[in-house]
């Protein structure tokens, strides 16, 4: 089964390999872009594969930390679709961007030439939120894999689920506030955050079904989940439409009404029903992101899908189908034998499975009973101590630290910077903390845990490449002008261009970044990541003309190269209008 | 929104907290009057208040999630865990919807959020929580919400 099912990837994965290779070669202009947002295909792709990969952790972590049970295959089944589909939302806003070589800057890290991340924009929260995000479900679902070799690691999988719970949550959130922090006026919403993740939920659990159909068996509870999510995205898109007056109609078929098929027993009892349902409601969420992300999508031919467009998603489909049962298939001997599995979480055969729960729950992982209740244990000795509550106070502790350290950076001179932009990084800064100070304890001071030979040197490689990256990041990208040559004598400009033509250059070239009025664009500051300089007077006289007619002909960190497009002319009139601009605005 | 419509909601929400998590109750039911209380409260905004009002855009959210928080005392078992729980989601719906509003000028209800957040964290220290408790927490919850 999984071998055909891969074979299926295959046929996917190779044409949209195609497409992902001509559109990052042809840039933002080879897919559909919107042409009110700037925002195409791959964002929407991005918001779509960050949704489903809400699944593991909604059904391992949160179920876990509930005390919901849910079976040992179904929950890793779900952690490692998680992990898939990050990789996949991981790889389309790097295609989004452009210019992947200044992808460095979304790491809110000083960089050797003294920048700084803008974290006034959701991009740089979105990074941190998913990179800790990956690096926590990647040791979330480790730890659950080697809890039959090792038991004592059971204990520290409880304390994850804690730290993720919240996360998965924060992820999606900040994903939300790329939209709802910009200008658009569709994508105006501040209930968009419970939205989104509601959305994420209910393709999270579409998804779940559809892989627990492959596998060859169900879990009621999480088929009921997905018809009560579907009520709810229901009564969502109900205020949306109040709100805005438009709603998507193929989402609300596809994921509002045909889901409602389940309450039939005819198609609810047929696998082939269940996967058409779960399909269903795949298709109606891509449908809505798309709408979301592009609102002219349907409406106008200059927006319709194009091969590359229908390229992109066909990668992303065949790549998590040939990647996830690939490594389901590699880790077959890990996962457990189709004859002792219990894939009915609310079923009758679960009665004794239960009954053994029950009575492992009154004894820890050493054997020894639980203390009962009444009985004193001093706090800073607790089990709960160690393995949470210091863990925890040493994430708040970093990430205090660091919020004071990020303060005090003198490049928030130029914007404007409240607590508010900062908030969306703290949580992820305080889960990796914690997440990294149980697991380092538990190895260094508990020896809770051996590693092999072959795991110790994939750590220290791991390491190594974490260190290197962190490097690169601090060195950030080149950033040379595309003309050395005249950087190595003075601008010969005979003489500047009139102030109207200047004036029509800067709206044409520059405004996009730094404002009509010189103050920067708001709609820049906000949805990209690097901060423009600040153009006050002062700062204008203390560069002197040549020296920014240079730096507009030549490019300087993140500013781009005009020369060839621009003439020294052209480039002094344009100092001469930042001049006079300053001036009105002081 | 008009401060009477305001403790109106504040009404309609706690009666609406009386039908969820009912002795027996399944999750459909359960999810059927989640869905249907969003409805309800989205009629009552768009009828009740300024559609155009910014504020009003994460109001029905609101309602829930006060509505969730008074319908958690009823709860037979884990009240704490669930009671911490309703307070959080109410606090992220604030706390996020706050800052999609800040980025379009409008200042962030710092107070109603450290409010909210000192009660969340207060609350995981209950260890009984008697009738006298629940009607202090409906009490302070309601406050938060008309004052803050």
């Amino acid at each position: 089964m999984f071998k055909y099912l891969m074979l299926a990837g295959l046929a996917l994965f190779l044409p949209g390999l195609y497409a992902l290779g001509y559109s990052i070669f042809e840039g933002p202009s080879a897919w559909m872009v919107d042409s009110r947002t700037f925002w195409g295909t791959p964002i929407s792709l991005f918001v779509f594969w960050i949704g489903l990969a809400h699944a593991g952790t909604l059904l391992s972590a949160i179920f876990l930390a509930l005390d919901i049970k849910l079976d040992r295959r179904t929950a890793l089944i779900a952690e490692l679709s998680t992990l898939v589909c990050l990789v996949f939302a991981a790889l389309f806003p790097l295609m989004h961007l452009g210019v992947i070589e200044n992808f460095y800057m979304v790491v809110p890290l000083l960089d050797a030439r003294g920048n700084f991340a803008n974290v006034s924009s959701p991009l740089v929260w979105d990074f941190c939120c998913i990179a800790v995000y990956a690096l926590l479900s990647l040791l979330f679902f480790t730890t659950h894999l080697k809890t039959r070799e090792i038991p004592t690691l059971e204990k520290y999988r409880k304390p994850m689920a804690w730290l993720l719970f919240p996360l998965v949550l924060w992820v999606h959130t900040v994903v939300s506030l790329d939209f709802a922090a910009t200008f658009v006026p569709q994508w105006r919403g501040a209930f968009f955050p419970v939205y989104f993740i509601a959305g994420a939920i209910f393709s999270g659990l579409a998804l779940m079904n559809l892989l627990l159909c492959t596998e060859g068996y169900r879990v009621r509870l999480l088929e009921r989940l997905q018809l009560i999510f579907s009520w709810f995205m229901c009564a969502i898109w109900i205020w949306d439409l109040m709100l805005k007056g438009s709603i998507c109609t193929s989402a609300l078929i596809f994921a509002g009404v045909l889901p409602q098929l389940r309450m039939v027993s005819f198609i609810r009892e047929n696998k082939w029903g269940r996967i058409a349902l779960s399909l269903s409601v795949l298709l109606g969420l891509f449908l809505e992101r798309l709408y979301i992300v592009s609102p002219e999508f349907g409406l106008q031919t200059s927006s319709s899908l194009n091969w590359i467009d229908w390229g992109l998603v066909a990668f992303s489909v065949g790549g998590f189908i040939l990647l996830f049962f690939g490594i389901r298939r590699y880790l077959n001997m890990k996962m457990e034998g189709s004859s002792a599995y219990f894939g009915e979480v609310d079923g009758n055969d679960l009665a004794d499975a239960e009954q053994q729960e029950l009575e492992k729950e009154n004894v820890d992982v050493r054997g020894i009973e639980k203390p009962k209740k009444g009985f004193y244990i001093q706090p800073w000795a607790s089990e709960e101590y160690h393995v949470l509550r210091f863990p925890l106070l040493v994430g708040f502790g970093v990430a205090i630290a660091y919020a004071f350290w990020m303060v005090g950076q003198s490049v928030f001179a130029n914007v404007d910077f409240s607590f508010a932009n900062i908030v969306p990084l703290l949580y992820p800064i305080i889960a990796l903390v914690t997440a990294l100070t149980l697991f380092v304890r538990a190895y260094f001071v508990e020896h809770a845990f051996t590693l092999s030979r072959f795991e110790k040197w994939t750590c220290a490689v791991l390491l190594v490449l974490l260190a290197a990256c962190a490097g690169a990041f601090f060195a950030g990208g080149a950033s040379q002008g595309s003309n050395l040559s005249l950087d190595s004598q003075p601008v010969a400009v005979d003489r500047p261009v009139s102030q109207d033509h200047a004036r029509l250059i800067w709206n044409a070239r520059c405004a996009t970044c730094h404002g009509a009025e010189g103050k920067f664009n708001e709609k820049f500051v906000r949805e990209f990541y690097p901060v423009p300089q600040k153009l006050d007077l002062q700062r204008l006289d203390s560069l002197g003309s040549d020296s920014l007619v240079k730096v507009i002909l030549n490019g300087r960190v993140n500013m781009n190269a005009y020369a060839g497009r621009l003439t020294p002319s052209e480039a002094l009139g344009l100092v001469n209008y930042m001049r006079s601009l300053a001036k009105e605005g002081e | 929104m008009a401060p009477f419509l305001n403790a109106l909601a504040c009404l309609i929400a706690l009666g609406s907290a009386l039908f969820l998590w009912r002795k027996g109750s399944s999750p459909y039911r359960n999810g059927a009057l989640l869905a249907g209380f969003l409805v309800l409260f989205s009629v009552f905004c768009y009828f009740g208040g300024d559609i155009n009002d910014p504020t009003l855009e994460h109001y029905p959210f609101r309602m829930l999630a006060l509505c969730l928080c008074l319908s958690t005392t009823s709860l037979p078992l884990y009240r704490r865990r669930y009671l911490v729980l309703a307070q959080s989601l109410w606090c992220w719906i604030e706390l996020f919807g706050g800052i999609s509003l800040y980025y379009r000028g409008i200042d962030i209800a710092w107070t109603r959020i450290a409010a909210l957040l000192c009660m969340t964290l207060c609350s995981t220290f209950l260890s009984k929580i008697s009738k006298e408790m629940e009607f202090c927490l409906m009490v302070f919850w309601l406050a938060v919400w008309v004052f803050f």
